[in-house]
């Protein structure tokens, strides 16, 4: 049913925070989807020419390279994008098919690809990009959130996360419940003002993304300065006259 | 975003095929003559089997065809949903409507019918245009102009028809054409309001805030996750020259709105009225296509500012 | 024999997806439905620990593994997409001999007999008459233990693997100065660094550890600053980003040293106890003692103690010794401590902030203030750790004191041919600062540090042809003795390593094989041994030349080059040029391991080494390299592989790991040996190693207790372990050398003292860069004139998500970069015309090449960069003839020349660091120019397609 699940107040909101500070643009996240995703239970993610002129193929995670600031002062901003898993998801309540569903439970958004007749209306109803139409199948893919990782039992509790953060070597991507205000991940949005992406558009992701800053260290004011000159003077001549235990 | 031939096909033909059932419904409402029994039938057989057309040109752009039935389902919240469940109802009350017509002209049973063609007719069309308009990310068809405009487009497109018929079964457009002309100047005045509004429009978003940045925080471009082009690309990064775009409005304009109006005046002053009303036609069909390409071809989606577009 | 009809390359179909993996290969564990297999990665040279899952006797999914050193859990891009490289068309798949002209790609399929037939015949003649002619260079290679055994053995000093054309500036720089080196033998304090410096680190050297060390100090809040031309990869997330002018850091370095002596802000207390800062240097110009260290009777160096008022050996304890002043020796002549040397030079006005900002194209404003930040996190927010130690003077210490500022540097530093000084500064900076192996700095990996400089002289051939080397091939020189010259002061090595042309190239000069060769001809060279390298393409400097030579022939139409052969697992452009290829497996089909004698995964917490496990079973007929070169070893009947009788002692690989003893109880795995699997270094071979890795995950680690973690060049505890262990012979301190006199003999040679002799024409070159203090100059080729024509740096990196050439097979790695751009600043695309996507003329004095263009901000403004190694040639790689890495991805090497400007020949200089011998990539100058408008969309120069074509005889097909 593509209507949205009522959810109470008490229902989880599972989700990803990526920390643009840290990621490096390494495509490591993406691959690693790629990778647990086709052999999974998602089912095989398509490439098309793999080996010729227009390579391409299904993804379910994109990672970006943008620059932002001013030319004097420019700071490449690497950008994964992936679905955010909506509170407000119009890719579901407008899926003719119940194909789309959010899920009640911990409000994974999905995709039932035995009821998808591919229209394509839910990649329309997504600001984000993250729907990615399988030409082969000829249905909608997304990213699962890896649900058939985060709900294994045989796995240790660990390794219970989505492959694409157990496998980000900067450890930019954090996993965990955003309705649970003491969880990891509400912490991180806290301490670091997660952001949303494209907030005025009303779709309340529940992915939340940590902006890039700046460590700055203070220093005192110079001892000495400018006293450049041949040989050892000022400070340093000061400090070589200090006793030395060898 | 891209101009698929089948949602061209889809918006076009059952706007024609529903702005004529909607006349012919409000004709026998309003009480039609006897004689134009032969024509409301003919009528709405050729609306159904435009809307027909229309519907199976749909489900060509659908990845699974065989899966088309699953689309009724949703009518809650889709309005994909609703437009086929709409569509569907309308069949048995353009039958119903038809038959009662032709059984009993002009009775209360065929009147009434006409009332509810029209009405499901006009709901078709709002289910179809509310499936672009209720688009967030596109800010070209979510606005106040869209659904008024389908509307608007369809009742005209159907009037141009109307008159054609008419002029078949009475050597004379008469009202019809009327009907045509209105539609045609409403449509061309909805069309220019439509374009000076999205013209007007500021971008609905910007990059910083797509990446989650401060608003205002200047942000370009460096690399693209894949060099080859994409899904996304493909279907929301559909671009078109401003020099191609504004030439195309002035077909648009001329052959979709300014001909069919003249066509339909000179069919109402009964000017070759069968030449004039089935040129207001084909002029029609014909710029109304070329409307419908425009609308999704300068039609920006959010998705492609991640791709350096502006939106 | 009927030949069948040519064919491309056999290849398999391209899977739908990493799903339908192992379409030639199948599992070599049980099959059960699901199965995991703990092995090393080797989708670039990281050696990261995998996790396997294979379902139903196919490759399902490969992930990090979480109890491993390296990566602890997490994989990169090209270590995921390790499953599509299982199924990559370019898989080689059975022996080949070549039956067209070299180069046409012409093969016939032979059985893996009559290659070994060919290629023992050819190698038993060669070692009868003259081993030397035998080069074996093997490129990212993780076998150098066993290779460069073999090549000892076989008695040929013309070996060396890649690291002349990666980084032997680094490991050369490192060893000789602090005994250990950046990325292979050290790593950040990423614990504990509060301002990390990254100098030329950009993607590269090395992947996932980087990361997560910075993922670390970014949690922690740590500054990190990166000196690089270019702001991608980790510059990117940088808190501080320095666009510095490539080949400009050394001096950018003095200038930091310059500020701190300055304010006096350096460690002198480590540097009297922990280098040779104050070792008295003999001053006595013309002499032939002039610039070395002066020693007493007993040969230990001296020092001058303030506390008597005499000299005194440098090494006592409690002594007062003089960092400044001049003092007089008991010979009469005078002497100075180092570092009163240094301190004059890095004073001098010539290396303030101000007189090097604009060359370096950064504000001198910015490097006093960076060179306040250092101060203040070195010196007042020092690390204390509450842990005992006791220094190799016998003094314990309650806490170990730490300097938090940790350094990095790599190929941006190592690839000019100023690198080896510049990394040399940037170890007299960290000396300075008191940041070596302490806590918060730059850490050794065990089983570094090794006592200065860090090895054995190299080998040479002693007694009849086919005797081994006294030595290993490669080696560390440490003065005009050591080198591989003949009588005339000429090189015996093809590659001129170890010559007065590139006395330290420890690491060999691999870029200038096949020119050397070449001008050489058969008298010096019969084989070309060749493996996993890409010597014809993106391996090499100016690879159209180098093609050129491979396929040259004399007056009689016989080739310069006699022979190559060519060992890998895929069809590179390397391959066509092959009289003989050797198939390889891929890393998942075969036993490897990742040795202590070689390039471990040893961490500063301990050593630690690794294995490989063949998880598939290939169905093409190929071979482990490493299988092969011990069957050729066996066969030849050399030393350590055959026994007495001429009998091979090994049937593999694996075999040799478990059994193999380089001494007495050292042998390639230092983890379970004994016959009780206990050893930890030493001890007897175990049967029984191989499984004992196995079940601990693929690797073996051992933890160093905390005590020996930190000081392990002066820490006794970890001196002690290390000696037992293995790792160093003798548990004496290692004095770090802030001053190098084994640069300095040399330039005394070079001023014509002692025995060895430079020849007259590089005499003068030797004596200028030979300087046992770091000095900058500017890049040779750069400093040659060219009137202002090529005003603009060019230089590489290399992609996150590609390594070299191994991405481009890869059907998913190839979609994030089938392509590449020159980069440059929007400024100067704006003066110059260029918008995004022109097309542009990048031109060198030695040649050009036409690429497209992106704008970017974040980069030096007078530099243009590109990734590496994505242009490939037609009919590589099992990629379709419209591949867009053939169509518009370049090779910037295309316009490198291998040789200096305006020479050519045997005379001529290679284009490498004099020191060294490192190729030095970076050095480029360009000039860009707007293409025509109506230029075909494609790059040029575009060679010829050369695919592989195979003839294959019905027997073997069948």
């Amino acid at each position: 049913m593509t209507m949205l699940p009522q959810r109470g107040t008490e229902a989880r909101k599972m989700g990803l925070v990526i920390d643009l500070d840290t990621c490096v643009g390494c495509h490591a996240c993406a691959v690693n989807c790629k990778e647990w995703n086709t052999g999974g239970e998602a089912g095989i993610l398509p490439d098309y020419d793999p080996y010729g002129e227009k390579p391409d193929g299904v993804w379910f995670n994109r990672i970006h390279s943008y620059e932002t600031g001013t030319d004097g002062c420019a700071r490449t901003v690497n950008f994964p994008r992936s679905c955010l898993h909506c509170e407000n998801p119009l890719c579901v309540t407008v899926c003719p098919t119940g194909a789309s569903f959010k899920r009640a439970e911990d409000g994974i958004v999905l995709v039932d690809t035995d009821l998808c007749i591919g229209c394509k209306l839910c990649s329309w109803a997504c600001p984000y990009g993250a729907r990615e139409f399988d030409e082969q199948s000829g249905v909608m893919r997304k990213c699962t959130l890896c649900i058939d990782r985060i709900y294994d039992d045989s796995l240790p509790e660990a390794e219970r996360e989505p492959a694409c953060v157990a496998t980000c070597p900067a450890k930019a991507r954090h996993f965990g419940d955003l309705a649970d205000p003491d969880s990891h991940v509400s912490k991180l949005v806290a301490q670091r003002g997660g952001t949303d992406l494209l907030p005025e558009l009303g779709y309340r992701p529940t992915n939340k993304y940590l902006p890039p800053r700046r460590a700055q260290i203070q220093t005192a004011p110079r001892e000495t300065c400018g006293a450049a000159g041949q040989g050892i003077g000022g400070a340093l001549l000061r400090l070589l006259d200090k006793a030395l235990s060898r | 975003m891209r101009p698929a031939a089948s949602v061209l096909l889809l918006t076009t033909l059952t706007g024609f095929a529903y702005g004529l059932l909607t006349w012919l419904g409000l004709y026998v409402a309003a009480g039609a003559p006897p004689a134009a029994r032969l024509l409301v039938l003919a009528g709405v057989g050729v609306s159904v089997i435009l809307a027909t057309l229309g519907l199976i040109a749909s489900t060509l752009h659908l990845g699974r065809k065989e899966r088309a039935w699953r689309a009724f389902s949703q009518w809650r919240s889709s309005w994909l949903s609703r437009e086929g469940l709409a569509a569907v109802l309308t069949y048995p009350i353009a039958l119903a409507f038809a038959w009662a017509q032709y059984r009993a002209p002009g009775s209360p049973a065929a009147r009434s019918l006409g009332v509810v063609a029209a009405l499901a007719s006009l709901g078709t069309v709002y289910c179809t245009a509310m499936i672009y308009a209720s688009l967030k990310p596109i800010r070209q068809w979510h606005n106040r102009h869209t659904a008024p405009d389908y509307l608007i487009y369809a009742l005209f497109s159907g009037a141009t028809l109307f008159a054609l018929l008419h002029t078949l079964a009475f050597g004379t457009a008469a009202l019809a054409a009327s009907l045509a002309a209105l539609g045609a100047f409403g449509a061309l005045i909805a069309k220019l309001a439509y374009w000076r509004h999205v013209d007007a429009q500021s971008p609905i978003a910007t990059l910083a805030s797509a990446i989650g940045l401060p608003e205002g925080t200047p942000a370009r471009p460096l690399d693209a996750p894949h060099f080859t082009e994409n899904f996304i690309l493909r279907e929301m990064g559909f671009q078109i020259a401003r020099r191609h775009a504004a030439k195309l409005r002035r077909i648009a304009l001329v052959v979709g709105f300014a001909l069919p109006l003249l066509f339909s005046l000179l069919a109402q002053l009964g000017t070759f009225p069968l030449a004039s009303s089935s040129l207001a036609v084909a002029c029609a069909a014909l710029g109304l296509l070329t409307e419908r390409w425009l609308f999704f071809a300068q039609a920006t989606h959010v998705s492609a500012l991640y791709y350096g577009r502006t939106v | 024999m009927t030949g069948m009809p040519p064919s491309v390359i056999e290849g398999v179909e391209a899977p739908r997806s990493g799903a339908a993996a192992g379409t030639d290969s199948e599992s070599s564990l049980p099959l059960s439905s699901k199965s995991v297999a703990y092995t090393t990665c080797y989708m670039c040279a990281c050696r990261c620990g995998i996790k396997v899952h294979l379902e139903n006797g196919r490759l399902r999914y490969i992930e990090g593994n979480r109890n491993h050193p390296i990566n602890r859990g997490v994989l990169c891009a090209k270590g995921s997409a390790g499953i599509m490289t299982a199924v990559s068309p370019a898989r080689l798949t059975t022996p080949l001999k070549r039956v067209g002209p070299r180069g046409s790609g012409s093969f016939e399929a032979i059985s893996w007999d009559e290659a070994m037939r060919i290629v023992t015949e050819r190698l038993a003649a060669i070692r009868a008459s003259d081993p030397s002619r035998l080069a074996l260079f093997t490129g990212r290679d993780q076998s150098q233990s066993l290779t460069g055994h073999f090549a000892r053995m076989f008695g040929t000093i013309n070996y060396a693997a890649h690291g002349g054309f990666c980084s032997v500036n680094m490991a050369a720089a490192g060893l000789y100065s602090v005994g250990g080196a950046f990325w292979e033998f050290g790593e950040p304090d990423w614990e504990y660094a509060q301002l990390f410096l990254l100098f030329g680190v950009a993607e590269d050297h090395d992947s996932n550890p980087i990361k997560l060390g910075l993922s670390r100090l970014k949690a922690r809040g740590a500054k990190i600053v990166s000196f690089n031309p270019v702001r991608t990869g980790y510059s990117a997330i940088a808190d501080e980003f320095v666009a510095v002018t490539p080949g400009t850091d050394g001096l950018l370095v003095f200038a930091l040293i310059h500020c701190l002596l300055e304010a006096g802000r350096i460690d002198t207390e480590f540097l009297v106890r922990y280098t040779n800062a104050h070792h008295l240097v003999i001053d006595d110009a013309g002499g032939a003692e002039h610039g070395l260290i002066a020693r007493n009777a007993q040969g230990s160096e001296l020092a001058f103690d303030r506390a008597t008022g005499s000299l005194a050996s440098a090494s006592a304890t409690g002594i007062d010794p003089a960092l400044a002043g001049t003092f007089v020796l008991p010979d009469g002549r005078h002497a100075r401590p180092a570092f009163a040397l240094l301190a004059e030079r890095y004073l001098a006005a010539e290396y303030a902030p101000e007189a090097v900002a604009e060359r370096c194209g950064v504000a001198a404003a910015t490097i006093r203030r960076l060179a306040d930040e250092i101060a203040e996190v070195a010196f007042n927010q020092p690390v204390v750790l509450e842990q005992p130690w006791t220094d190799a003077a016998g003094r314990r210490h309650t806490h170990m004191v730490g300097r938090p500022v940790a350094i990095h540097a790599m190929r941006g530093i190592s690839a000019h041919s100023n690198g080896f000084h510049t990394c040399r500064a940037i170890h007299v900076l960290q000396m300075l600062l008191g940041a070596i192996d302490t806590p918060g700095s730059w850490r050794y990996k065990s089983p570094y540090p090794k006592p200065i400089p860090g090895g054995l002289p190299p080998g040479r051939a002693a007694g009849a042809p086919g005797a081994p080397l006294t030595a290993a091939p490669l080696g560390c020189p440490t003065g005009p003795q050591d080198l591989l010259v003949d009588a005339q002061g000429e090189a015996l090595r093809l590659d001129r390593a170890f010559s007065w042309e590139a006395p330290l190239a420890i690491h060999g000069l691999m870029h200038m094989v096949i020119a050397r060769a070449f001008e050489a001809g058969p008298q010096k060279i019969d084989t070309l041994f060749f493996f996993m390298s890409n010597m014809a393409w993106n391996s090499a400097m100016n690879p159209g030349e180098s093609i050129r030579m491979l396929s040259a022939t004399d007056e009689q139409g016989e080739y310069r080059i006699p022979f190559v052969v060519v060992a890998d697992a895929f069809a590179s452009e390397t391959v066509a040029y092959a009289d003989l290829v050797l198939p390889d497996t891929t890393y998942l089909e075969r036993y490897d391991c990742i040795s202590l004698l070689d390039r471990p995964i040893g961490s500063a917490h301990g050593p630690g080494d690794a294995i490989r496990v063949p998880v598939l079973k290939p169905k093409r007929d190929v071979r482990p390299f490493q299988d092969v070169i011990i069957e050729i070893a066996g066969r030849l009947g050399l030393t350590d592989f055959a026994d007495a009788q001429g009998q091979p002692l090994y049937h593999s690989y694996a075999d040799y790991i478990v059994r193999h003893q380089r001494a007495a109880g050292i042998g390639p795995l230092a983890g379970f040996r004994g016959a009780d699997g206990r050893g930890i270094g030493r001890g007897e071979p175990n049967p029984e190693q191989l499984r004992r890795y196995i079940e601990n995950g693929g690797f073996w680690v051992h933890h160093l207790p905390p005590e020996q973690l930190y000081y392990k060049f002066a820490n006794q505890a970890y001196l002690d372990g290390a000696r037992a262990m293995g790792f160093i012979d003798s548990s004496a301190p290692i004095v770090l050398q802030l001053y190098s006199e084994p640069l300095q003999r040399f330039r005394l040679a070079a001023e014509g003292h002692g025995a060895h002799l430079p020849p007259q024409r590089l005499r003068e070159r030797v004596r200028r860069y030979f300087d046992p203090l770091p000095i900058w100059y500017a890049p040779l080729e750069q400093a040659a004139s060219h009137d202002g024509r090529y005003p603009l740096h060019a230089i590489t990196q290399r992609p996150m998500a590609m390594y070299h050439s191994w991405g481009s097979h890869n059907a998913w790695l190839r979609q994030i970069l089938p392509e590449n751009r020159i980069y440059l600043h929007r400024e100067l695309a704006a003066e110059l015309g260029i918008e995004d996507e022109d097309w542009v003329w990048v031109e060198s004095r030695s040649g050009r090449l036409k690429a497209r263009a992106r704008t970017m901000s974040g980069v030096n403004r007078n530099t243009v960069w590109t990734w590496n190694a994505i242009g490939k040639r037609v009919g590589a790689w099992g990629l379709k003839r419209e591949a867009p890495e053939f169509r518009r991805g370049f090779l910037l090497n295309h316009v490198i020349s291998e040789f200096l400007p305006d020479e050519r020949g045997e005379a001529a200089h290679s284009n490498s660091d004099p020191v060294t011998g490192q190729a030095a990539w970076f050095d480029l100058t360009v000039r860009l120019e707007r293409c025509a408008p109506d230029t075909p969309d494609e790059t040029a120069p575009r060679l010829g397609a050369n695919p592989l074509r195979i003839k294959r005889h019905t027997e073997s097909a069948a």
